[in-house]
């Protein structure tokens, strides 16, 4: 016979259904609240515009237009020649030539005051490759923010990890003072505070590194210290029993055991750092990202083309080599 | 007056739960003796080698080394004087043999050759002997240690407790994690390279015939009490009843 004990539980119980209910309606007030209906009317207009029962979609629309304006990719400069200090026609920047441009102009007619339709031949400078170069230019200065953003979380990092690791902590006071700074940094999105170091730094680079460096150097102090406590302490008794002092059983005994790991998180810190600084300057932080906003404002949806391409192609790259990277650094050798 | 070598006076040790791991433990070792603990599971061998390790504090009594006594400052001569070998052999199982070797003799080496990696030409070279020494020196010594088979890391473990020349040697079940033909051969390897190099040991085991062939001395422990202490061919029948009755 059952007793009372042995009985099965029914699945759910009034508790459930009334859990699955709030969340049910907490669900329905948030996604209206978010604007989700409208987006779901949008993607339903724009099926039925692909499949051919209605026409006129706003995405669809919107899309067919700026995908005109974004194709093809700039990837050249053209400059006029007036606009350009001592000009020297026989003196050109090399692969570049000068092309011979109507150009439409409204005027004013000083007699009629009336604006007038003018059309005006103009002489341009054409760089083929100028624009891509300036591209290049930019990301390289991204690439650089990732860098040197990496460098100084991995430096600000290491003290950190060593404070917030609980069993090498001189004492709880310091060790509470560094996770909270650890949590700090990683609390606070990228794109906030490279709004702050504008303020300190000014425009440019440096508020982006700053910003980058602080908040990965949260992510590695955590990280970085998550591993010292749980690495084997086996090898950290023997020297610790022959009198070793801290920091040589953490770069011997420790070290050793992490460093697989430690080698994996820098190189996932440089990846995102490397995708966060070609975004960061949107916000004033310096890299491809300013270039990316000033286009975007000035509707030169071609450029943004050449822009997302080369983003893209470099994030790829760099993907491949820490790949490599990774496999070489860590890979079993057994 | 002519001192012990070690000399465990009085300890006591209660763990939290009111779990009474030592009581009230004497153990004298003269220079060049080698004495196995007996004892099952759970009787506090590891507990007595922790303890004189410092890696466990102890409750009561006092341990000395040669008349010193392990509470004042001198305890880092001390510990340059003990080495370890543990069950689980404790290396730094990604780094290479010979580096774990080295690290027997961190404490003599400067901070800044420990920053840099720039160990002593000497240490390597006394690293290198050790290694023939301990039956190692068929294998690449550049080999890292997680690569090695169980007896081989032992040796490894042997041969990092010799670099430092050691006085005594303490040791906690280095054999149990090792199968009866490799454990017979490191306890040998023990014996010999302690003899040779006249280092005491105290070793705690838990099978009867590897103490009585690895040992001069056997001490017996239950439940944190000492039972008997007697050289190992006056152990009889009735003193093992008393440990595992
Ligand atoms: N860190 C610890 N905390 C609490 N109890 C412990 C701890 N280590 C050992 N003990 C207890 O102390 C007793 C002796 O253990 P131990 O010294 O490991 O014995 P042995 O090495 O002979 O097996 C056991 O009852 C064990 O459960
Ligand atoms: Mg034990």
């Amino acid at each position: 016979m059952l007793t009372n004990n042995q009985k099965l539980k029914p699945p759910f119980n009034y508790k459930t259904i009334i859990l699955v209910l709030l969340i049910f309606f907490i669900f329905i007030f948030s996604f209206k609240r978010v604007g989700m209906p409208d987006v779901v009317d949008r993607l339903y207009e724009v099926t039925l515009d692909t499949i051919g029962l209605k026409d006129k979609s706003k995405i669809a629309d919107g899309l067919s237009r700026i995908s005109n304006e974004m194709w093809p990719p700039v990837i050249e400069t053209k400059k006029d020649i007036n606009l350009i200090l001592n000009f020297d026609s026989s003196n050109l920047p090399m692969y570049s030539f000068i092309e011979n441009q109507k150009v439409q102009l409204y005027e004013t007619n000083i007699e009629t005051l009336e604006l007038e339709y003018i059309e005006e031949e103009v002489l341009f400078l054409v760089e083929p490759l100028g624009y891509l170069k300036v591209v290049i230019i930019k990301i390289i200065e991204s690439i650089e923010i990732a860098f040197w953003a990496s460098f100084i979380a991995l430096i600000f990092s290491i003290p950190l990890a060593y404070y917030s690791a609980k069993n090498y902590a001189p004492n709880k006071i310091i060790y509470y003072v560094s996770r909270s700074i650890v949590s700090g940094l990683r609390a606070i999105p990228e794109l906030i505070s490279v709004l702050f170091m504008v303020l300190a730094f000014g425009f440019g680079p440096a508020a982006g590194i700053m910003a980058l460096g602080l908040h990965s150097a949260g992510f590695l102090g955590k990280f970085f210290a998550e591993d010292i406590e749980n690495a084997d302490k086996g090898p950290q008794d023997a020297l610790k029993a022959l009198g070793s002092s801290r920091w040589r059983i953490v770069k011997e005994a420790v070290l050793p055991q992490v460093m697989p790991q430690y080698i994996a998180y820098i190189l996932y810190i440089l990846d995102r750092n490397l995708r966060m600084a070609t975004v960061i300057g949107l916000v004033g932080g310096g890299g491809i990202g300013q270039e990316l906003k000033g286009r975007f404002d000035l509707f030169e949806y071609g450029h943004v083309t050449t822009i997302i391409l080369v983003i893209f192609i470099v994030v790829f790259i760099f993907d491949q080599i820490s790949a490599k990277l990774r496999n070489k650094l860590i890979g079993n050798s057994s | 007056m002519v001192y012990p070598l070690l000399k465990i006076d009085s300890v006591s040790k209660t763990y939290s739960g009111n779990v009474i791991a030592l009581n009230n433990v004497n153990i004298s070792i003269s220079d060049n003796e080698i004495i196995a603990i007996l004892g099952p599971s759970g009787s506090g061998k590891s507990t007595l080698i922790r303890t004189i390790l410092g890696l466990t504090s102890l409750d009561e009594g006092n341990i000395y080394f040669r008349n010193n006594n392990f509470k004042d400052k001198n305890y880092k001569i001390i510990r340059n004087s003990i080495a370890t070998i543990y069950q689980d052999f404790n290396l730094v199982s990604r780094s290479s043999i010979i580096k774990n070797i080295m690290l027997g003799d961190i404490t003599k080496i400067s901070s800044w050759r420990v920053l840099f990696n720039l160990w002593p030409k000497e240490t390597q070279d006394k690293a290198m002997d050790i290694i023939e020494e301990v039956g190692l020196n068929s294998i690449d010594f550049k080999k890292r240690v997680e690569n090695l088979s169980g007896g081989q890391q032992q040796r490894v473990g042997v041969a990092r407790a010799l670099i430092g020349a050691p006085d005594i040697i303490l040791a906690d079940e280095p054999v149990s994690s090792l199968d009866p033909q490799t454990a017979t051969d490191i306890l040998n390897l023990i014996r010999e390279t302690a003899k040779k190099n006249k280092i005491s040991v105290l070793c705690s085991l838990h099978q009867i015939d590897f103490a009585k062939s690895f040992a001069d001395r056997i001490i017996g422990m239950k439940e944190g009490n000492i039972m008997f202490n007697k050289p190992a061919k006056n152990i009889l029948k009735f003193d093992l009843n008393k440990l595992y009755k």
